[in-house]
C-alpha cells in the first residue's frame, strides 16, 4: 500500500516536471559581460557572471562570508607571511583535465601579469610556491589577515588549456580565445555566446560541489533600456531581471506573478571634499580661499542634510543612513562610531558664521546622472538643503564615463562618489579614499580631494598586518573617530538593491549585486 | 552613366573622411575610455601605461590619421571593451538594421501611398479626415513612446508579440535574418511599425500633395475629357507622375531611418549597429564609434547614388537628357 502511494505521488511529481518544463531560465541585466576572460576586466558584471563558470579557491557564500571552493583549507605559513592554501582533489576542468596546483601557479602569473586587470589583487604578494600537487602557498611582503578574502573573485584557468590555444595571457588589445570561450571548473559551462545579444549556459554535468539549482539551461540577455527590461519581465519573457529601476517597483508589486527583491547593497553614497584646493573653483564670492579645508564648514554641510527626508521622496523608504563609509554588517565596521551628524540647520548655521562665512558662500557641486540610482535628483535634493542654511551650490551633472577624469583632474569643489568595499572590510574604503593619494604605493587613488592625516596613513598598514581581531578593530575605529571628526567625508546612506522576478523563481540576493545561478530554483 | 556612377564614389570617399574627421574632433569630448575599461582598483600607474599603449595620448590629429590609415589598408580594429575586430561586430550587427529599416520603409509605402491617394481623391471625406487626424498625432509622439506603447499594448497587456530582441533568427550564408520565420516576424513587426511611423505619415502626406496637384493639371483634364477609365487615370497617369519627388524625399528619409533607427533599436533591444553604437558610447569604445559613423556616412552616401539612378528609370525625360 504504502509503495503503491509513493508511486503515484512520484508519477505525479514526474507529470508536474514535464508540464512545467521551465528549467530553462532566463534572465536580463543592464550590461553584458564584456570578455568571458576572467582576468582581463576586473568590472563587476563581469565577474558575477564568470563566477557561474569559472571558480577560485575560496568563494563568498550567500551571507557574503568565505567557504572553501578550489581550496578546502587555509592556513598562515609559520615562519614567514603568507598563506598556504590546500586544494581539492579530483576535481576536473569542463574539458575533462584534472585541476592541481600548476593550475593556480599558472592562473596567478596571468592574473598578476601587466595585461590583466585585476593585478592589484596581487600587490602584497611576493612570491608563490607550487609544495605539491594540491598544495601551494603565497608569500606576501607584511602579514595579511585578509589575503584569503581579497583573492575570492581570482578565477583558476586551466594551464594547458589556456596555453594550448595561445590564451596564455589576457586579451590586451586583440581577442583570443579566452574572450569568447570558457573552461571552468564551476557549476555551469558556456553553451553559446554571442556579445551584446545572448549568452546560454548549461549545468557542468561534472561538478564537484552539490547542485542545488534545478536549471538544465540558463539564457542571459542584457538589456539596456529599463523600461524594455521591465516588460521582458511582465509579459513572461525573462524570468528575472536585475536591477529594475526604484520607481518600478510599485509597478512589478501591483501585478500578480511577480516578486520584488530587496536588499542592501555594500555600497555607501557620501560626497567628497577638495580638501586640498587653496581655492574654489565654481564660486561666485568666495575666490581666494577654500572654506571647505576647514572642518567646521565641512560639519555644517553634513548638519544641513537630511537623510530621513531623501530616503522618504527619492528613495521609498529604502536606504539606509550612513555613518561611516562602510554599512554596519561588514567587517571592521566601526560600532563605537555609529553617529551620523543630525539634521540640524541651526547648528549648520553657527559652524559657517564660527568659521568666518555667516551669509555662506557658493561652490561647485560635481554629480554623475548614471551611475547611482536616483544620483542626480539626489545632487538636485542636497542642492536645496544645502541652499537652506546658505550654502550655495552650483549643482553639475554628467555621465560617469566623463565624470571620473573631471575627479581626477581636480575640476570640483565638492563632489558625490558611491563606494563599495571590494574585500567587503573597512580596510578597502580606508586605502582607497582615506589614506594620502601616493601612487607609487598605489594608495588612495581615488581620494580625489587628497584628505590627508598622518594618522590615518601610518594606522593603514598596522590594521593590514594586525591579526589580532580586537587589536585591528581599535585600529580601525581610531581611523573612523579621526575621520568623523574631521569629516573627511560625509558618508549619506546605503544604496538599496533592487531585482525583480516572477513569483516561481527562487534565488538570493547576494549584497555584492552578484547574481548566482546555482543558488535558482523554478518551481 | 559609368563615370557618373564612379564620380559618386569618389565623392563618397570625401564625405566619410569628412565625418570621420568630424567624429574624431569629437570624441575627447565623450568621456575617457580608460576608466570605462579598468576596474576601480586597478591603479594609476596601470591606467597610465594603457593610456599610452592604446596611442591615447598622442595628438588628436595623429590618431585620426592612424584610424584612417589603418582603415584604408582594410584595419577596422579593435574594440576596445570586447577586444573584438570591429568590422566583424559591425559586420554582425548590419543584417539586424537593414532588415529593420527594409520592412519600415516597406510598411510605410505599403500604408502610405494608398492613403495618400484615397485623401487626395476623397478630400472632404469622415475617412480622410480621420485618417489625417491619427497620423498627425502619430507624427508629433516620440519615437520611444510610440515604441513603449507598442510594447505595453501588445507586448505585455495581450501577450501577442515579444517585447524585445529578435526572436528566431535564420542563417543565410553569413546573414542572420528574421523574415524566413514565423518568429522573426513577430519580433520584426513592432519594432518596424515604430521606425515606421514618421515616414508613413511623410510618404502619405506628399503623396497627397503631390496627387491634388496632379490632378488639377492640364493633362489630366485633357485625360479626363477624353474619356481615360478614372481608375487608370489616377494610377497610372497622376500616381507615376507624383513619384518624382516622392522617391527624392522617401530615399533621402531612408538614409535617416538606418542611421537614426538607434532609438527604435534601443526601445526594443533589437541587436543592430544602432545599439551597437549606443553601448559604445556608454563605454567610450572609440574605435566603434568611428567605425559606425563612417559606415553610416557610406550608407547615405549610397542611398543618394540610388535616388539619383531611380529618377532616370522613373523619368523618361531624363533619359533622354542623358542620351544627348
Amino acid at each position: 500500500m504504502k509503495s503503491l502511494k509513493l508511486a503515484v505521488l512520484g508519477g505525479a511529481l514526474s507529470l508536474s516536471a514535464m508540464g512545467v518544463s521551465a528549467e530553462t531560465f532566463r534572465w536580463a541585466s543592464t550590461t553584458d559581460p564584456q570578455t568571458m576572460d576572467p582576468h582581463a576586466v576586473n568590472s563587476a558584471p563581469v565577474l558575477s557572471f564568470l563566477n557561474n563558470v569559472y571558480e577560485g579557491l575560496v568563494r563568498r557564500g550567500q551571507d557574503m562570508s568565505i567557504e572553501p571552493s578550489l581550496a578546502t583549507s587555509w592556513e598562515p605559513l609559520s615562519g614567514e607571511n603568507g598563506w598556504r592554501f590546500t586544494l581539492r582533489e579530483g576535481v576536473t576542468f569542463q574539458d575533462g583535465s584534472a585541476f592541481t596546483s600548476e593550475d593556480v601557479m599558472f592562473s596567478y602569473q596571468r592574473a598578476s601579469n601587466e595585461a590583466a586587470d585585476v593585478r592589484s589583487w596581487f600587490a602584497p604578494v611576493s612570491d608563490v610556491r607550487v609544495v605539491d600537487d594540491f598544495t601551494i602557498e603565497f608569500v606576501t611582503s607584511a602579514p595579511n589577515p585578509l589575503f584569503p578574502d581579497s583573492i575570492a573573485n581570482f578565477m583558476i584557468l586551466d594551464k594547458d588549456w589556456a596555453e594550448t590555444n595561445d590564451a596564455a595571457l589576457p586579451a590586451r588589445d586583440a581577442e583570443n580565445f579566452a574572450t569568447m570561450n570558457v573552461n571552468g571548473t564551476g557549476p555551469f559551462t558556456l553553451a553559446s555566446r554571442d556579445p551584446g545579444v545572448r549568452t546560454t549556459l548549461t549545468p557542468n554535468e561534472s561538478w564537484w560541489g552539490d547542485v542545488d539549482h534545478n536549471i538544465t539551461e540558463a539564457v542571459f540577455t542584457p538589456i539596456g533600456n529599463s523600461a524594455t527590461g521591465l516588460a521582458a519581465l511582465l509579459s513572461g519573457e525573462v524570468d528575472f531581471i536585475q536591477p529594475i529601476p526604484l520607481q518600478d517597483v510599485a509597478q512589478v508589486e501591483s501585478r500578480d506573478g511577480f516578486q520584488v527583491l530587496e536588499g542592501e547593497e555594500t555600497r555607501v553614497i557620501m560626497f567628497g571634499f577638495g580638501h586640498e584646493h587653496d581655492a574654489l573653483l565654481y564660486s561666485s564670492d568666495v575666490t581666494d580661499a577654500n572654506p571647505f579645508a576647514d572642518p567646521r564648514v565641512r560639519l555644517a554641510a553634513a548638519h544641513a542634510l537630511d537623510i530621513a527626508s531623501i530616503d522618504r521622496v527619492l528613495f521609498r523608504d529604502k536606504i539606509e543612513a550612513a555613518s561611516q563609509l562602510v554599512p554596519a554588517g561588514i567587517s571592521g565596521f566601526s560600532e563605537a562610531n555609529q553617529d551620523r551628524p543630525a539634521f540640524d540647520p541651526e547648528r549648520a548655521k553657527e559652524l559657517l558664521a564660527e568659521a568666518g562665512y555667516p551669509d555662506g558662500f557658493s561652490f561647485g557641486l560635481k554629480c554623475p546622472n548614471d551611475r547611482y540610482i536616483n544620483d542626480e535628483a539626489l545632487c538636485r535634493a542636497a542642492a536645496s538643503m544645502f541652499a537652506a542654511v546658505g550654502l550655495d551650490a552650483e549643482l553639475t551633472t554628467g555621465p560617469v564615463r566623463d565624470y571620473w577624469p573631471q575627479l581626477r583632474e581636480d575640476d570640483f569643489d565638492m563632489y558625490l562618489l558611491g563606494w563599495s568595499p571590494g574585500t567587503f572590510d573597512m580596510e578597502h574604503p580606508i586605502r582607497f579614499l582615506m589614506h594620502s593619494q601616493d601612487d607609487e604605493r598605489k594608495l588612495g587613488s581615488w581620494n580625489f580631494g587628497n584628505y590627508s592625516n598622518a594618522r590615518v596613513d601610518e594606522l593603514l598598514p598596522m590594521i593590514q598586518q594586525e591579526i589580532d581581531p580586537a587589536a585591528r578593530q581599535a585600529f580601525v575605529d581610531e581611523v573612523v573617530a579621526i575621520t568623523q571628526e574631521e569629516v573627511a567625508y560625509i558618508p549619506l546612506y546605503t544604496q538599496p538593491l533592487i531585482w525583480a522576478a516572477k513569483d516561481n523563481i527562487d534565488l538570493t540576493q547576494r549584497a555584492d549585486n552578484f547574481f548566482m545561478l546555482r543558488w535558482v530554483t523554478v518551481n | 552613366m559609368a563615370y557618373f556612377i564612379l564620380k559618386r564614389m569618389v565623392q563618397s570617399v570625401f564625405v566619410m573622411l569628412a565625418v570621420a574627421f568630424l567624429a574624431f574632433s569629437l570624441f575627447r569630448f565623450v568621456g575617457d575610455p580608460i576608466t570605462q575599461m579598468t576596474g576601480v582598483e586597478t591603479s594609476v600607474a596601470d591606467q597610465e601605461r594603457l593610456r599610452e599603449e592604446l596611442g591615447l595620448n598622442d595628438p588628436f590629429v595623429y590618431q585620426f590619421v592612424r584610424f584612417t590609415g589603418d582603415m584604408l589598408k582594410g584595419d577596422f580594429g579593435f574594440s576596445y571593451r570586447t577586444r573584438q575586430p570591429v568590422a566583424d561586430m559591425i559586420a554582425s550587427r548590419i543584417p539586424a538594421t537593414l532588415e529593420l529599416g527594409v520592412v519600415a520603409l516597406v510598411i510605410s509605402l505599403l500604408v502610405g501611398v494608398p492613403a495618400g491617394v484615397y485623401t487626395a481623391l476623397k478630400p472632404r471625406g469622415v475617412l480622410t479626415q480621420t485618417i489625417l487626424m491619427t497620423t498627425l498625432v502619430g507624427v508629433s509622439i516620440p519615437t520611444f513612446v510610440i515604441g513603449i506603447m507598442l510594447i505595453f499594448i501588445f507586448g505585455v497587456q495581450l501577450g501577442w508579440l515579444p517585447t524585445f530582441g529578435r526572436g528566431g533568427t535564420v542563417q543565410i550564408g553569413g546573414w542572420e535574418s528574421s523574415l524566413f520565420s514565423i518568429d522573426g516576424w513577430r519580433a520584426l513587426l513592432l519594432p518596424a511599425i515604430t521606425l515606421g511611423v514618421y515616414q508613413l505619415t511623410l510618404t502619405m502626406r506628399l503623396v497627397r500633395a503631390e496627387m491634388m496637384e496632379v490632378m488639377r493639371s492640364d493633362y489630366i483634364r485633357f485625360a479626363m475629357a477624353r474619356g481615360v477609365p478614372m481608375r487608370r487615370l489616377h494610377y497610372k497617369h497622376a500616381l507615376a507622375n507624383t513619384m518624382v519627388p516622392v522617391i527624392t524625399i522617401i530615399g533621402l528619409q531612408f538614409g535617416g531611418v538606418i542611421a537614426f533607427s538607434i532609438v527604435t533599436e534601443s526601445v526594443f533591444q533589437w541587436p543592430g549597429m544602432g545599439l551597437l553604437f549606443l553601448e559604445s558610447i556608454r563605454f567610450v569604445d572609440i574605435p566603434v564609434m568611428g567605425v559606425y559613423l563612417v559606415v553610416i556616412a557610406f550608407f547615405f552616401v549610397l542611398v543618394n547614388l540610388v535616388v539619383d539612378l531611380l529618377y532616370v528609370a522613373i523619368d523618361p525625360r531624363l533619359r533622354i537628357k542623358d542620351l544627348s
